[in-house]
């Protein structure tokens, strides 16, 4: 194997050497390095294959820009699609290129260039119409998809480790890029003592002064690179991050940061979302690509790329080198690989005549003005280039590994654009620049067209002393630069004949926009969709422009009126788990818990979400037991003797106010203000439109004082329901509303014994029906504790709900358990429930209650007060109810077949046949004391229709069930009054 | 992530806010309005290209029902009791 | 531990929820009680132990060590307090972690939005505002910063701060 490192020089450290495999094969690298710059010292040209034709491709560009060889980590760092030019080696590294199989040297799929010329732009959207996508979509992400998600690493790698972070950050000025405009900028406004948060994509700082030979104040660039990032980081008012990827910039000066090599090892990534006062954005420019026949054959490679390789990587990319451009910075590029002893053959410049400036630059190597290359020898690797002049004359071959290419520099304005800012076509720099922005930030240097080194340090001094109101600094010197351009958009010489692409990555060519334009696809966001050029992962940061360019030429307008497209985030790729976070495994969601939660998983409780993030217990499992055995058991201790249940998710709220109760009657159908101290009352919310927002209890405590109790699911809504109403509509009421949700917990003693249980427990409060009657309370003391004992109802059986403070809640559950053990207590959890309050027709939000029904339907005409003038929703109901509409009406079902057991939600239909919904099961338990399936469920004019025979429609049968009223227990309410 | 100017607290983040929708015209007297107003009322909320007067409620802070002004164009809150940008 | 932070959940202490007009309050509650109304929005003062937040428009938070819940109880008497003014006991609603250390700044920033900075957070200040995405009152201690959350909220809280100072 060749070794190309050079013997001396580069960023890199030779006393690091580093072993990393790539498709299988072992190789040496040095720290410093990219995975890119490593497979080229190694020799390594063919790194990857094409993502549509499979074509063979090598390394493009040096950074972000890569537009070909993109590769999937193994085993620890495991990450798919990260462009090989961003990836910093690290010893033991797996990779292996995206796209083909075994290898980009073997490639099977490559069998697809074959058919190259059946896939046009658009094929996709033509052929595969019929039937239906959904057919082809899986072979062909097959054939043609990059790297899936890391999910499943070789057997034999070590598996993926390490956690994410997200962390927010505020900064008074956040500089983007650490390259010599973006240093000057954060050393102006750091030194003013501003809070800056300066963040940089590279592995180090420097910028495009790592990839060149430039000098300042006399004395190599890198110098004082190194002392600005030292003063820098004497600055506790700085932060300064390495290898952190600015990716989005969003609303309000909002923007990401994605740190790729935290200092903590075993943090994978850190996104940090940071709130910037002003952003500085010095984020550089980015060489673009030239358009010719095979210019995406190994070898072709970016001018700036190859210097960067030589300059920074100490690399020879290539021993011969040809090198193609229409502008004068590919000339010192061409210079410094001589200087590194590569043998520049010639400099084929388009332009006639070249520019003085640029021969000047050129050193000895020949120089052919006018001219163009119009092919590439060499499938799998470069071997010559073919030139001749522009109007095709004079064609000859120059022999080379190595062609260079440059087709001008495009500031980097993605963020600019993200940030909303508009962009202007600036015909000297034949590219698209910032014009105005739209949130608090300005470009400087390369970002904003400013392209030597003199002007970016110029530009960024600027724009940190205007922010922060400072003198201007001293500028040193700089290594004088020229640069001047002539656009050439496509190469179209006579003789200039085969694919030339513009988007490398999704193998988009000239061919393919003509192609779009006449098919009638002339926006450039259409011409983006449809040849998919600038969709891949590099977001066409080399291409897009020639796509534009090629645009404009074909319809022969400026390029300002072709426009750009949409600069969307990411501007790099970003993991999941770093937008994410902390937020993964047990806290991908948040939950809650009451002080019964552990005993609940002590004994084994099936626990799940039920309702607004509470986690509870589902059902107790006793040995062998199944489901439905546990669940009746637990239901037939409330019916036959006692269970007892954790209510303490219940929204609780205490009102006060002198119009507590007037806005009580507003908020509830039903009449509240009638209320005695020590009396409560069941009520229904409605919204304006009026639908059912929430069922619940309100308490007069005392004159002035109310409990309202919501369900567990919708107390957050409640709760923004009434602020809002007092806030907005009722400023001059005087209602005070405090949360208590947390304030009160609950362990709900119910069932024909509960009075015993209670009786064991002690209390001081009388509980005899005479008392405490039903929907009454009282405040004294349960076990000891201070407690408000509730007489409400959820399971239709005779209940106490027995209120205490939370730092009481698990004493007073265990006493009770205790308690309770001889009258033969069982702990109740969600399922027996909902079949307790089934059997009893007690609704449920959610399920009988789906944003369709009202209060009539459901039988409760009851509740919708006619004495109130109005309340929250008696409009709406009204005007609705006004409508001859069919409604659907709340019944209850038997099953003709006991043993039959209806899916919620199944439909009813006439017949059971395939005809139009007349209702729905809402929901269907086994009930205990009927020891059969029981549904409700809601059905045209139900209420008329008792006694009638219905039809479940389920896939493969019909149900047959009699309709009645839905109530199966104890309709007359007797247990629970009892 | 917006930043949203509250009366009570300052700008702060617009993870601590629920939305409360663009804000309608009083309600109307249920007794006076004919049905063709009271359902315009109910349903026809003001979906502007541009400006609009919208409910904010601070849950997670100070738990004001706060009014501002955003474009909905760009996110700029115009106007209201500061300037976000 | 890779941050130089560290967590512990404290004990319950009193905590009075007030409502109402400033003067109604003193008048109720008498001015030699309380340490005085903070005047600015979203801050603290202290005295004697007790200390009066001002976390919202006409709505403070009386904060004291556990065993005078019951002396502040008497004093207050929420339940005979005049219609214009809401005094409600609300000691157990919220549980709250002392979180310290030299890294704490970071490690409070991975899970509130918040700046804390101490230009825009002084010694004095405290708010609620959002921490893991859950409504959390937020003040300076000594070293480092209390997070107050819901209660039922507390278990998964010390799940995210044990993940976030990995
Ligand atoms: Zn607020």
């Amino acid at each position: 194997m060749r070794d190309r490192r050079l013997a001396s020089g580069g960023r890199i450290d030779r006393s690091r050497p580093l072993a990393f495999r790539f498709n299988g094969k072992g190789y040496r690298g040095f720290s410093g390095d990219t995975l890119a710059s490593a497979l080229l010292a190694s020799n390594v040209r063919l790194t990857a294959r094409s993502f549509k034709y499979h074509r063979p491709r090598g390394i493009v560009g040096s950074g972000p820009e890569e537009p070909a060889t993109l590769v999937e980590l193994e085993g620890c760092h495991a990450s798919a699609n990260r462009a090989a030019t961003t990836v910093r080696l690290e010893d033991g590294m797996a990779a292996r290129s995206v796209n083909c199989w075994p290898s980009p040297g073997l490639d099977l799929g490559a069998v697809s260039q074959l058919f190259a010329g059946l896939i046009p732009a658009g094929f996709y959207y033509k052929t595969f119409k019929w039937p239906g996508w959904r057919l082809y979509e899986p072979a062909i992400r097959r054939a043609a998809g990059l790297a899936g998600a890391p999910d499943a690493p070789p057997p034999d790698a070590p598996p993926p480790d390490g956690h994410f972070e997200a962390v927010h950050a505020h900064a008074d000025v956040l500089v983007v890029g650490a390259g010599p405009a973006g240093l000057m900028a954060a050393l102006v406004a750091g030194r003013a003592g501003r809070r800056v948060f300066l963040a940089d994509e590279r592995t180090e700082a420097g910028g495009s002064l790592l990839d060149r030979r430039m000098e300042i104040a006399g004395r190599p660039a890198l110098e004082w690179v190194a002392e600005s990032v030292a003063e820098l980081t004497s600055m506790p008012n700085v932060t300064h991050l390495q290898d952190a990827c600015v990716w989005a910039y969003r609303e309000h000066n909002f923007l990401m940061v994605n740190e790729r090599s935290p200092a903590n090892p075993s943090m994978l990534e850190r996104n940090w979302r940071v709130r910037a006062g002003k952003v500085i954005l010095a984020t550089g420019a980015i060489e673009r690509g030239l358009v010719f026949p095979d210019n995406d054959r190994p070898g072709v490679m970016l001018a700036s790329a190859a210097q960067a390789y030589v300059n920074r990587f100490a690399v020879k990319p290539g021993e011969r080198a040809v090198v193609f451009a229409n502008n004068d910075s590919a000339y010192a590029a061409a210079a410094d690989l001589l200087a590194s002893g590569v043998d520049v053959a010639a400099i084929v410049d388009s332009r006639d005549p070249v520019p003085d400036s640029a021969r000047d630059l050129a050193g000895g190597i020949p120089v052919k003005g006018g001219s163009v290359v119009i092919g590439v020898r060499g499938r799998r690797s470069v071997k010559g280039a073919a030139v001749s002049k522009r109007d095709g004359q004079g064609a000859s071959t120059i022999d080379c590994d190595l062609l260079l290419h440059s087709g001008g520099w495009s500031p980097a304005v993605h963020l600019f654009s993200q940030s909303r800012g508009s962009l202007r076509y600036d015909e000297s720099l034949a590219t698209f620049v910032p014009d105005e922005a739209a949130q608090a930030c300005v470009s400087v240097g390369g970002a904003s067209g400013e392209l030597s080194l003199a002007s970016a340090l110029r530009t960024g001094a600027e724009a940190a002393a205007m922010i922060t109101g400072t003198e201007m600094p001293d500028l040193p010197t700089t290594t004088g630069e020229s640069y001047a351009i002539t656009p050439l958009w496509r190469v179209d010489a006579p003789g200039a004949k085969g694919r030339a692409f513009l988007d490398i990555q999704n193998d988009v060519t000239v061919d393919d926009v003509h192609l779009a334009l006449r098919e009638g696809y002339e926006n450039v966001e259409h011409v983006k969709r449809y040849t998919t050029g600038g969709m891949g992962l590099d977001q066409g940061k080399t291409g897009n422009i020639n796509i534009i360019g090629t645009i404009a030429l074909q319809k022969g307008v400026p390029l300002q009126d072709v426009g750009t497209t949409t600069f969307r985030p990411p501007y790099s790729p970003v993991s999941f788990g770093a937008i994410g976070g902390i937020r993964e495994e047990s806290v991908v969601l948040p939950y809650r818990h009451t002080p019964v939660t552990q005993w609940n998983l002590d004994r084994g409780a099936f626990m799940y979400e039920a309702g607004a993030r509470w986690r509870r217990p589902g059902y107790f499992l006793r040995g062998d037991e199944t489901f439905q055995e546990t669940v009746n058991r637990e239901c037939r201790a409330v019916r036959e003797c006692v269970g007892v249940y954790d209510g303490s998710p219940l929204g609780k709220f205490e009102l006060k106010g002198r119009d507590a109760g007037r806005f009580l009657d507003h908020v509830y159908t039903n009449l509240m203000s009638t209320l005695k101290p020590g009396q409560c009352r069941y009520g229904l919310m409605l919204t304006e439109d009026g639908l059912i927002l929430d069922d619940g209890v309100a308490m007069r405590l005392g004159e002035h004082r109310w409990l309202v109790s919501t369900s567990t699911a919708h107390a957050d809504a409640v709760h923004g329901h009434m602020e809002e109403l007092l806030q907005t509509q009722f400023p001059d009421w005087s209602v005070h509303v405090t949360t208590v949700t947390s304030q009160w917990n609950n362990a709900t003693v119910c069932g024909p014994r509960a009075r015993e249980v209670m009786a064991a427990l002690g209390t001081d409060i009388d509980l005899s029906p005479e008392e405490l009657p039903f929907m009454r309370f009282a405040d004294g003391h349960v076990a000891g504790l201070p407690a408000r004992v509730v007489r409400v109802s959820f399971t239709g059986e005779l209940s106490f709900e027995i209120n205490v403070a939370p730092r009481h809640m698990r004493d007073l559950w265990e006493w009770i358990m205790e308690a309770g053990a001889p009258s033969g207590i069982e702990p109740v959890g969600s399922e027996a429930s909902h079949v307790l309050r089934v059997e009893k027709g007690f609704l449920s939000l959610g399920h009988e209650v789906d944003g369709t029904v009202d209060a009539h339907d459901l039988g409760m005409s009851w509740i919708m007060s006619k004495r109130k003038a109005d309340y929250v929703g008696k409009r709406s109901v009204e005007l609705r109810r006004r409508g001859k509409a069919v409604r659907r009406e709340l019944v209850g079902l038997l099953p003709a077949d006991p043993n039959d057991q209806i899916p919620e939600g199944a439909p009813l239909t006439p017949g059971g046949e395939k005809r139009p919904s007349e209702g729905l099961v809402t929901a269907c338990v086994w009930s205990v004391v009927l020891d059969r399936w029981v549904a409700l469920a809601l059905l045209e004019n139900g209420k008329s229709r008792h006694g009638e025979t219905v039809h479940v429609r389920l896939k493969n049968a019909t149900v047959a069930a009699t309709v009645g009223e839905p109530v199966f227990h104890d309709p007359d309410g007797l247990r629970m009054r009892s | 992530m917006m930043l949203i100017p509250c009366p009570f607290c300052g700008h702060r983040n617009e993870s601590e806010f629920a939305y409360g929708g663009p804000v309608k015209p009083d309600r109307p007297d249920p007794h006076a309005a004919s049905d063709e107003d009271w359902v315009d009322w109910l349903t026809t909320v003001p979906n502007p290209l541009g400006p609009v007067e919208e409910r904010w409620w601070h849950v997670k802070g100070c738990g004001t029902w706060l009014t501002i002004w955003r474009d909905t164009r760009t996110h700029c809150v115009v106007e209201g009791s500061g300037d976000a940008g | 531990m890779s941050y130089n932070a560290s967590f512990e959940r404290l004990p319950i202490s009193a905590c009075f929820d007030l409502k109402g007009a400033e003067n109604a309050l003193v008048e109720w509650i008498g001015a030699e009680i309380l340490p005085g109304f903070p005047t600015e929005a979203n801050r603290r003062r202290s005295a004697d132990g007790l200390s009066l937040d001002h976390v919202g428009p006409r709505h403070w938070l009386l904060h004291a060590d556990i065993d005078r819940e019951d002396e502040l109880n008497a004093a207050l008497r929420p339940h005979l307090a005049p219609a214009e003014v809401s005094i409600v006991r609300i000691s157990d609603t919220m549980t709250t972690f002392r979180v310290a250390g030299a890294d704490v700044a970071h490690v409070l920033a991975i899970g509130c939005p918040l700046d804390l900075h101490e230009t825009a957070f002084p010694e004095d200040a405290v708010t609620f505002t959002e921490f893991f995405g859950q409504k959390a009152l937020v003040r300076r201690c000594a070293g480092g910063f209390d997070v107050s959350v819901e209660q039922s909220y507390g278990d998964m809280m010390e799940d995210c701060l044990t993940r976030a100072l990995r």
